[in-house]
């Protein structure tokens, strides 16, 4: 091993701590403890980690072949993504000592959340393909029993949807990755690609078919159509932090992954006007769209919001698919904003339905009496995913628009622009009835009973604060965020 | 001459010699003189190896008085060297953990004559990695199959014994096959040995005489080989055979028999008959075909089985086709892949039966998918076995078969006319491999419903033991699997340069 | 074509004789008749060998009159390979009868599709 040591130890120490609390027996009888533990894991691992960006540099764990080694680096991708994911996760652990109170086996929930944690932060500092493809089925693996923690019918099913849609995904990237290892003769990341002219020549057909491959088959984690499936099957299954997890961050793997091979590997000179961006700005804009309106039409909350989620992360790829700085800028705000404000509306979400028993949006009805805390916080984050100023989606969905009619992508400088006001409009329809029928109960009462109970606890209620606020704040704020992503976006465009 | 060079021979002579001797010895004494032999020989296989990498050569031993071409040969190189230790290392491992199953299943009187077959199976085993002489190797095939065949029988279970007249009927269609090519080879050459047949083949070659002759030399040895080695669609046998024989034989039949065939078909290939003769016929593209074909068509019928064993079985098909499509890329990459992958699919295979014995038995001895529910929570080594083998299988990181798959997947995209069918296949692959070891896994792992108790579940459940506390033989084994596993996973750079070089001092 | 099968007529038989073993041992259903196919398919290949180690106008390699040029006699190697292949062939026949005679105790039968069928059905009877 050479290199920074330390760069290992956010990815190590929380797996260790997550099979700490998978095996301790006294924490399987006391799931508050299990998870307070984790929460105080979790904030230790902040240090770590923020320990870890600050020192920067680079380390070779281990070399597996002649050509292949897993590697880890800093940089400003890396950077981002780690602190956006350990931050998240540390409020979802927080939140979770208190949801999960209604949950049996909140140890082996909390364990295999640490040790996710640990994956994904691996994926955050790798710095070859083959690192990043072996985090990323590592984390694949490791999420699956998050997925699968209730174990109903339900959950088993969504479970192996899930497993069989990312195993199906990483196998079609890694046609992709042994074509490249095949032309090239390293696969680490650098700035604006390392593909040669020579090195593609005489394959080009061949070459855009892999990088084809490579986007849809990271996609699927994205939740791209057409292989989105296992997002809405997935996200009402498994328990709220999991849910928060899986559509705050980790579909925002896939995504990662998706950046570190455009931008990093190929080049997006390289696709720029070739059949492949163009298929992929149509997915993305068809997944924008169609995401949207499922959600509209969706009466299950959770479900609903996991279509949300398709259609908010297919913003970031159309952004992504763009090949222009301000758009990639936009993509990766979006990246950050959507996190949290999916984060928060999901904790919402749970909240809501330990509150008043309930999973329907139309029996989720006239909360604003009794939870005024957790639905004026609703409030801020839909209007703030809808893209209303000040909140932050506002700034990263200008960011998209302008990116897109600067680009020059033909019909679609205005088709992008379009589509994104199409789904602001329906996100609005499918967020904002709760509100309104929370707020301004008028007319009959609700098909359901009204809430139960009131606000909930602070365990929960702090997270869903922090993440509201966050969202808020940095949509007024958003200069410091904005000029660290322009220089990653000019390191890469 | 330095003394390591007589190791092969040793070898081989002690295996068989204690097999001898354990037929006047009581079953546990059997059993101890095997597993002392089979460790000596893997340490003086080891040994050939070492010395072989060390000298960077090949050479060839004589046996008996008789020089070549008129006397019989052994020859050892690094490839045979490693070959023969792993095989020895994968048997004694197997041996170890099905010890207790073995006590069980065969009647206390016979048990030393299963210890008997064992040291046979292993003394053929050697016999076919070391030999350069064509009969010799017709004869140790021979021996191989009877002591299958005792291996299978040995439980006399009445399927046990329709599986293993059907082993038979299709082991000796193929052992005629081959005897009737190597018959026509001798006639052809002149030649019995291994090196000066090769001399004679490139004489005919570059002669032009006999070119139909020698393809159909080559068509009836590799149908031979191929039929007894399992390759789709000559596999119907293997699901019955694997999966109804006792735990130690299912490891050794499915981990070691079919891979000395294949050794012994990619021996013939490069030492009698020439890369170059081989891969100018298109069998190897027919042996391409076949692979493929396996791959994928075993996954499927594995997915169609409710079996734990015979899904199993069902996965040997898939991965024996696995090696014969490296085999038929035809290329030097290609070959090393293959046997990389005979490496991890002994090892691999053997931890998942090994291991799954240890599950079948704390689920009241049966198999199916039903019983085995949760069984990880109750012989926690032998699930987390079970879960090692079976990522192995699907190409996790970190294990073997990813290695094996990075091995396949580079060397196809050598190949520009096999390289977009094998990456499809080996995707497809993958995917239904994950579907039918991890939907298993993960049944293993669940819970029993609470609410899917019915009352004649609840009194099968009052029949089966509280926790399975298996041997510390059976612990020993799976976790030394585990870690060969995991050796092969990381440090696969040394075995795969040993491969190469073995491959290219083969000839 | 016909004048080299008939001079070569010992192999001719021979490989005609393998097909027919072989083609009994494969598909008929009596385990008797396949092990009887058996048989013929390696007795068809010794013929062979044999037949390949004649050589015309020789005898066989037993050292009379004390003539000792190796061009009065045969080559003595295929029968060597022919006496191994008997032994070999004699022990599969043993272990294969030994077989047939468990599975007609146990089963009733000799038809190997039918002992299938009944091994299958037990099978499923078990679970």
């Amino acid at each position: 091993m050479e290199g920074q040591i330390i760069l290992l130890l956010p990815i190590v120490y929380p797996i260790l701590a997550g099979m700490l609390v998978l095996s301790g027996k006294g924490l399987r009888e006391n799931g508050r403890l299990a998870s307070l533990v984790t929460a105080a894991a979790l904030a230790v691992q902040l240090v770590f980690v923020a320990a870890a960006l600050a020192r920067g540099g680079s380390l070779t764990i281990w070399k597996l072949t002649d050509t292949i080694s897993l590697t880890l680096r800093v940089d400003g991708v890396s950077r981002l993504f780690a602190a956006l994911t350990c931050g998240v996760w540390l409020l979802g652990a927080v939140y979770s000592v208190s949801y999960l109170s209604h949950e049996a086996r909140v140890s082996r929930f909390c364990g295999f959340y640490l040790i996710v944690e640990g994956a994904l932060t691996g994926l955050d500092f790798s710095a070859d393909l083959i690192t990043m493809y072996v985090f990323f089925e590592m984390m694949t693996l490791t999420s699956l029993p998050l997925v699968l923690h209730e174990q109903s019918r339900e959950a088993v099913r969504a479970g192996m949807k899930y497993l069989f849609y990312s195993v199906a995904g990483a196998f079609m990237a890694l046609f992709g990755i042994l074509f490249l290892a095949g032309v090239s003769s390293g696969l680490a990341f650098s700035g604006g690609g390392i593909l040669t002219d020579a090195a593609v020549s005489g394959k080009e057909g061949l070459f855009k078919l892999a990088a084809f491959c490579m986007i849809l088959g990271f996609g699927v984690k994205a939740g791209m159509f057409p292989l989105h499936g296992w997002l809405p099957a997935a996200h009402p299954a498994a328990p709220a932090p999991a849910s928060a997890v899986l559509s705050g961050l980790i579909t925002k793997s896939g995504v990662l992954a998706i950046i570190r091979v455009v931008y990093f590997i190929i080049g997006a000179e390289r696709l720029r006007g070739s059949w492949v961006q163009y298929v992929w700005i149509v997915l993305a804009l068809l997944t924008v769209v169609m995401g949207s309106m499922l959600a509209y039409r969706e009466p299950l909350l959770k479900k609903r919001l996991a279509y949300s989620t398709v259609s908010q992360v297919s913003y970031i790829l159309f952004g992504l698919s763009l090949l222009q700085p301000t758009a990639f800028v936009g993509a990766l705000s979006h990246i950050v904003f959507h996190s949290m404000i999916k984060n928060a509306l999901f904790f919402i979400a749970g909240a809501f339905i330990v509150a008043t028993g309930k999973t329907r949006v139309k029996e989720i009805q006239r909360l604003g009496g009794a939870l005024p805390l957790t639905l004026g916080c609703y409030t801020i984050a839909s209007l703030a995913l809808v893209g209303i100023p000040p909140a932050s989606g506002f700034v990263s969905k200008w960011y998209l628009a302008a990116g897109a009619l600067a680009s020059d992508t033909g019909a679609f400088r205005f088709i992008g622009p379009a589509a994104l006001l199409v789904s602001a409009l329906l996100t609005a329809g499918y967020l904002l009835p709760l509100t309104i029928s929370g707020f301004f109960p008028g007319g009959e009462p609700a098909a359901g009973g009204a809430a139960k109970s009131g606000d909930p606890s602070w365990w929960m209620l702090i997270p869903i604060a922090v993440l509201t606020a966050c969202s808020l704040f940095l949509g007024c704020f958003p200069g410091p965020l904005l000029s660290a992503l322009e220089s990653i976006a000019a390191s890469v465009l | 001459m330095s003394i390591v060079q007589n190791f092969p021979f040793f070898s081989i002579i002690l295996a068989m010699f204690s097999g001898i001797v354990s037929s006047i010895l009581p079953g546990k004494r059997a059993r101890n003189v095997s597993l002392i032999m089979i460790a000596a020989t893997t340490a003086l296989s080891f040994a050939v190896l070492c010395f072989c990498i060390r000298t960077g050569e090949s050479y060839t031993y004589m046996m008996g008085h008789f020089p070549a071409p008129w006397g019989n040969e052994i020859r050892a190189g690094v490839l045979e060297g490693l070959t023969a230790s792993m095989f020895g290392v994968v048997m004694f491992l197997s041996v170890l953990g099905g010890v207790n199953y073995t006590a069980s299943d065969v009647e206390r009187s016979k048990l030393n004559l299963f210890y008997i077959m064992i040291d046979l199976m292993l003394s053929s085993l050697l016999a076919l990695v070391y030999t350069n002489d064509l009969f010799t190797a017709y004869v140790f095939v021979e021996i191989n199959t009877i002591a299958g065949c005792g291996l299978i029988m040995i439980r006399q279970k009445r399927k046990s014994m329709s599986a293993a007249i059907r082993y038979m009927i299709m082991s000796q269609l193929g052992s005629g096959l081959f005897l009737i090519g190597l018959s026509m080879l001798y006639d052809v050459t002149g030649h019995l040995l291994m090196s000066p047949a090769r001399e004679s083949v490139a004489r005919i070659m570059a002669g032009e005489s006999y070119v139909i002759p020698m393809l159909v030399i080559l068509a009836v040895i590799s149908v031979g080989l191929a039929i007894k080695s399992g390759l789709y669609p000559f596999h119907y046998w293997i699901p019955d055979t694997y999966g109804y024989a006792t735990p130690t034989a299912s490891a050794v039949l499915s981990g070691l028999v079919s891979k000395g065939y294949i050794f012994l078909l990619i021996k013939i290939f490069y030492r009698v008959l020439g890369e170059n003769f081989v891969i100018g016929s298109h069998l190897i593209n027919v042996l391409y075909c076949f692979g493929v074909a396996g791959m994928v068509m075993g996954s499927v019928h594995a997915i169609a089985e409710k079996d734990a064993r015979r899904m199993i079985a069902y996965s040997s098909v898939a991965q024996i086709g696995y090696i014969y499509m490296g085999i038929g890329l035809g290329t030097e990459q290609g070959m090393v892949a293959a046997v990389f992958h005979i490496f991890t699919h002994s090892i691999t295979k053997a931890l998942l039966f090994i291991s799954a014995v240890g599950l079948y038995e704390v689920s009241g001895g049966r198999t199916d998918y039903h019983s085995l529910r949760g069984a990880a929570y109750r012989n926690s080594l032998a699930g987390i076995g079970f879960a090692v083998g079976s990522l192995s299988m699907v190409g996790f990181p970190m294990l073997s078969g990813f290695i094996s798959k990075l091995l396949f997947a580079a060397s196809a995209l050598r190949c520009p006319g096999k390289m977009l069918p094998t990456i499809i296949v080996l995707a497809v692959s993958t995917t239904l491999n994950a579907v039918y070891f991890l939907r298993l896994v993960i049944t293993l792992y669940s819970r029993q419903q609470g609410s899917e108790k019915d009352p004649e579940g609840e009194a099968k459940e009052r029949k089966r033991p509280a926790s399975g506390k298996s041997s510390w033989m059976l612990r020993l084994s799976i976790l030394c699997l585990i870690g060969l596993n995991l050796f092969l996973g990381l440090m696969s750079r040394p075995v795969i340069q040993a491969i190469t070089d073995g491959l290219a001092m083969f000839d | 074509m016909t004048r080299l099968l008939s001079v070569n007529m010992e192999a001719t038989v021979a490989v005609i004789l393998f097909g027919v073993g072989f083609t009994m041992l494969l598909l008929h259903r009596n385990l008797i008749k396949k092990i009887m196919g058996m048989n013929i398919m390696d007795t068809a290949v010794y013929l062979f060998l044999a037949a390949k180690g004649y050589i015309d106008g020789r005898t066989a390699p037993i050292v009379v009159d004390g003539i000792q040029e190796t061009s009065a006699y045969i080559n003595p190697v295929p029968s060597g390979l022919v006496l191994t292949g008997i032994v070999v062939s004699v022990s599969t026949t043993a272990l294969m009868l030994a077989l047939t005679k468990r599975l007609y105790e146990q089963y009733g039968s000799l038809d190997l599709d039918e002992i299938l069928i009944l091994a299958k059905e037990e099978e499923e009877k078990r679970t």
